[in-house]
């Protein structure tokens, strides 16, 4: 009992995320009538799946002191050739291939940042701008539909009465979190963005393993494009506009420092249902969309502060 | 491999050649504009006229008066994505406050309300030491939902577009010059001064090159940081004045999406996202780097989303040639 | 913690008393677009609230996508989630949004469709769409054009925001019937204004250099339209050019009371919103409704405009 209690109180201080996802749930259950409803939380965690997929390959590379804002564009990227390739190399293909161009721009994202010493913010600003551009230049402005219902079907299929979506997002929740955890590039990934030179010194190829981390980031990125896609059942060359921006606040409200060497898949997990259930809440409650606005900033800058008082212990940390 | 061949590249003795071309790499950005140039006036006529590049400095203007506030900011040590949204608030408040009280009043209010908003950013930031990236998003969405707030949605217009002398700032002409190009430029002028010229200055490139320093006694080092914000916040005002005079009038979202161009303009100019290092010229050659090639790619026949492309190579290039002169080599050395 | 939580409870309170009481007999959800992005929805919005609580036993649950689809999706979802009696939707995109009207349909609560129609494949899953023709304006206005120039010139095109239904619909149906009706006159390029005045401004500010003669601009909005006389005036050529909008807003209005502007599309967002919120409530008590509700949107020049009324946007 004792030990329970000692847990639930560390879990408190090293993620005050999940204590802000406790307190929306009792207020927004006390306000709406519908929040409670088991079919809300499936709702809950398949609008979420799609910033949670992102964020799980972006924390890795947040940990390792980098950054990726073109996340958003090359979810846009995947999710219009996944689409407009399945009426001429069918559906698993096309896929594929939009995978694989999630990957392959996160090798180069990674590839230019570890070899010309740019900063990685700068080097995804770029890609942020050119991917849009060649998501541009694929799509020539225009959106793509599956015409194959089933591609739709997929995105709201359930299995075992859970949703496809929210299992899968759940399932690798759960992969990545054993593998930053409990694997050696894990250990790795909090190595290098701790203490880079630490790293090297110890024999760390700090190079190929930041490489790594960003093709993972740009595979879940084209991963939650693909299953976007499922629920629209199309792709438009404007999708994921900001969603980096999400993806980077639900992480860093999930205790993940932006200089790198700390954080958890469980806090971004934390960080994600916060947002995914703020934005359920405002909407059962029809907050008018000019305040969900002024009410999601002030409550990200809240939840920042809040989360540096009780961890008073970190005092510099100010940079980017 | 690649790393000891540039290494031998860079290590060789010290020939004139070299010293010429290490010059050549400090002022990558001045050499990629001139390039630029080169090639537009090559493939578009229109191009290298003075019409044009009185357009292009013109359009320029907007992006690059914020980016003199963002600058400090930035060599100070932090970020600032709020300006995208301060700019609609600030352009939102002067055109529908002109009509009200006149262009006068219009203009003080605005300018209190916008240091008011910079001073929150400031205290946020400066005072309670959150992270600059996280605080100016949260302030991005919750001044856009302010701006939404005040109009209730609605666009504001000035009625006698004609007849008022607010209009000078955004389509008047001084000395043969437009008015926004003299404010842009007259701007960065003081802002460069200030910079390089005054303990101000030098006290925000020590606090931004090394936060931790015992030099700075942390109260000193909070209020530096304070005071870029209000520098930023009143560099946008300035913006949303010529915006709103040359418009004459707003929508609620005219400033979307400039945050990220100021930034890439900035960056551009090679000023470090680590802080302590930065130049306001350079800057305002970024930013009308950003605008030529957009200008020219149109004049040319290009689709507007050329551009990016471009746009994304050349962030990438010109930071990394700025980096590798100052390192000496070409590739980084770690494995 | 404490501030969050009284942040959170403050804004709860605050939308609690908005939301008023919860018994009614009808209950309409409505997703919108992009509210406050121009003054037309913000309108729209207005008028749709305004109608709705004219309505005996009639709850509405409003929202706004904020031009996000995946948004919109999910606020399709949580109103499905609620039972709503009718879901109205104004598409951010006419085509990602069909399976989940599809999904919606499958529920059982009929859909009727808003300003922009969504694509055929999601056709038989809707119960109706209302709104203006947004091709059919494209075709008015190139008419228009073709009055202007006498049928013989060259012009330039200022689209909306890239990707977006209206945008492309309106440039679909103003570039086909130009080519059918005035071959004389020729479009020399297009550029996308993203709705927006001073983006507008800087991209006719660049066609004014790049082409000597430019006999008329077509503008996807009389918004973007009037920051492009904006930039004829700075140059002094505004003279020579007929200004040709769609959606007449206010300044669009006041420029062609100048003598500046020669034409627009009359569209109001209040005649836009009452068709819709009839429409749904007709489709709930089963009457029945043709599936294709086009309210007019008459053409509106220098020479009719005392037929109208200045839009209030």
């Amino acid at each position: 009992m004792a030990t329970l209690a000692h847990k639930a109180k560390s879990l408190v201080i090293e993620q005050p995320i999940w204590l802000f996802v406790a307190a929306c749930i009792v207020v927004f259950s006390l306000s709406t009538e519908h929040f409670l409803d088991i079919g809300n939380f499936k709702n809950i965690l398949v609008q979420t799946s799609t910033i949670g997929l992102i964020a799980l390959g972006l924390t890795f590379i947040m940990i390792n002191g980098n950054i990726d804002l073109s996340v958003g564009a090359v979810l846009a990227l995947a999710a219009c050739l996944a689409v407009d390739l399945q009426s001429s190399i069918g559906i698993p293909l096309a896929v594929t291939v939009g995978l694989l161009s999630g990957v392959v721009l996160g090798a180069l994202n990674g590839l230019v940042v570890w070899k010309t010493g740019v900063d990685a913010f700068i080097v995804t600003l770029g890609a942020m701008i050119g991917v849009r551009g060649l998501v541009f230049v694929y799509t020539e402005e225009q959106s793509f539909y599956a015409t194959d219902f089933a591609y739709a079907d997929f995105g709201t299929s359930s299995i075992a009465g859970i949703p496809t979506l929210a299992l899968l997002f759940v399932v690798l929740a759960a992969l990545m979190h054993w593998i930053l955890s409990r694997s050696v590039h894990g250990r790795n990934t909090y190595a290098v963005g701790g203490n880079r030179q630490a790293a090297i010194d110890a024999g760390i190829r700090v190079g190929p393993h930041m490489v790594i981390n960003f093709m993972i980031g740009g595979f879940f990125a084209a991963l939650a494009g693909v299953t976007l896609s499922t629920q629209m059942g199309a792709a438009t060359p404007n999708l994921g506009r900001d969603f980096e921006l999400w993806a980077i606040t639900a992480i860093v409200l999930g205790g993940t420092k932006l200089t790198g060497g700390a954080g958890s898949i469980v806090g971004t997990l934390g960080g994600v249902i916060a947002i995914g259930i703020l934005r359920n809440g405002m909407n059962l409650l029809q907050v008018p969309s000019f305040y969900v606005l002024v009410i999601m900033g002030t409550i990200l800058i809240a939840v920042l502060f809040i989360d540096r008082q009780v961890n008073r212990n970190a005092e510099q940390e100010l940079n980017v | 491999m690649s790393d000891t061949i540039s290494e031998i590249k860079s290590g060789g003795e010290a020939s004139l050649a070299k010293k010429y071309s290490q010059l050549l790499a400090r002022q990558g950005i001045l050499v990629a504009f001139v390039l630029f140039l080169v090639v537009f006036s090559i493939f578009s006529d229109r191009f290298l006229s003075t019409d044009n590049f009185m357009t292009v400095i013109r359009q320029a203007s907007i992006i690059g008066t914020i980016a003199i506030g963002v600058t400090i900011v930035v060599i100070g040590g932090n970020l600032d994505l709020s300006v995208g949204s301060l700019l609609s608030f600030c352009t939102v408040l002067v055109v529908d406050l002109h009509d009200k009280i006149g262009p006068t009043g219009a203009i003080g209010l605005m300018l209190v309300f916008a240091l008011l908003i910079g001073a929150i950013n400031g205290y946020l930031i400066g005072y309670l030491k959150l992270n600059s990236l996280i605080v100016t998003l949260g302030m991005l969405s919750a001044i856009q939902g302010i701006t939404l707030i005040y109009t209730g949605g609605q666009n504001v217009d000035i009625q006698n577009q004609e007849g008022t002398w607010f209009a000078f700032f955004g389509r008047g002409y001084l000395w043969g010059i437009a008015v926004p190009v003299l404010i842009f430029l007259g701007l960065a002028l003081i802002a460069e001064f200030v910079l390089k010229a005054t303990t101000y200055g030098r006290k925000v490139f020590s606090v931004g090159g090394n936060p931790a320093a015992a030099v700075f006694s942390g109260l000193r080092r909070n209020r530096m940081v304070f005071s870029t914000y209000l520098l930023s916040a009143f560099t946008t005002a300035c913006a949303a004045i010529i915006l709103g005079s040359r418009v004459m009038g707003s929508q609620n979202n005219v400033g979307q999406g400039y945050e990220l161009l100021v930034l890439a303009g900035v960056i551009l100019g090679g000023t470090s996202l680590l802080g302590g290092s930065g130049s306001i010229t350079r800057t305002i050659i970024g930013v009308l780097i950003l605008s030529f090639i957009q200008n020219g790619l149109l004049l040319l026949g290009y689709p507007y989303y050329a551009q990016w492309l471009v746009t994304w190579a050349v962030i990438i290039l010109a930071v990394w040639l700025d980096i590798a002169s100052t390192r000496g080599k070409i590739f980084t050395s770690f494995s | 913690m404490k501030k969050a939580l009284k942040t959170t409870s403050f804004a709860i309170l605050g939308s609690a008393l908005m939301a008023g009481p919860a018994a009614a007999d009808m209950k309409i959800g409505i997703t919108q677009n992009n509210v406050g992005v121009d003054s037309y929805q913000t309108t729209y919005e207005k008028a749709f609230k305004e109608a709705a609580s004219k309505t005996d036993g009639l709850e509405t649950v409003v929202l706004d996508a904020g031009g996000d689809v995946a948004r919109q999706i999910a606020q399709m979802q949580d109103l499905i989630q609620q039972q709503v009696d009718a879901i109205i939707i104004w598409p951010t995109n006419g085509q990602a949004v069909v399976p989940v009207v599809r999904q919606a349909h499958q529920a059982g609560i009929p859909v009727i469709i808003t300003n922009s129609n969504i694509a055929d494949a999601g056709q038989e899953f809707i119960a109706a769409f209302s709104g203006p023709n947004n091709i059919t304006q494209g075709e008015y206005s190139a008419e228009m054009m073709c009055e202007a120039l006498d049928g013989k010139g060259q012009i330039v095109q200022i689209s909306g925001q890239p990707g977006y239904t209206t945008a492309i619909q309106r440039q679909q149906g103003f570039e086909q019937r130009l080519a059918e009706a005035c071959p004389g006159v020729e479009i020399m390029e297009t550029q996308p204004g993203d709705w927006n005045r001073e983006k507008a401004q800087r991209v006719m500010e660049n066609f004014l250099t790049k082409y000597d003669k430019i006999d008329g601009v077509y503008a996807g909005d009389d918004n973007m339209g009037v920051g492009a006389l904006n930039a004829a005036k700075a140059a002094g050529r505004a003279g020579d050019i007929a200004f040709i909008g769609a959606t007449n807003f206010a300044v669009g209005y006041e420029a062609m009371e100048r003598g500046e502007y020669y034409g627009s599309v009359y569209q109001s967002p209040v005649d836009d919103a009452e068709a819709a919120l009839q429409t749904a409530i007709d489709v709930i008590n089963g009457k029945e409704v043709p599936k294709l509700n086009y309210f007019d949107t008459p053409k509106i020049t220098q020479s009719n405009m005392s037929e109208f009324d200045k839009p209030v946007f």
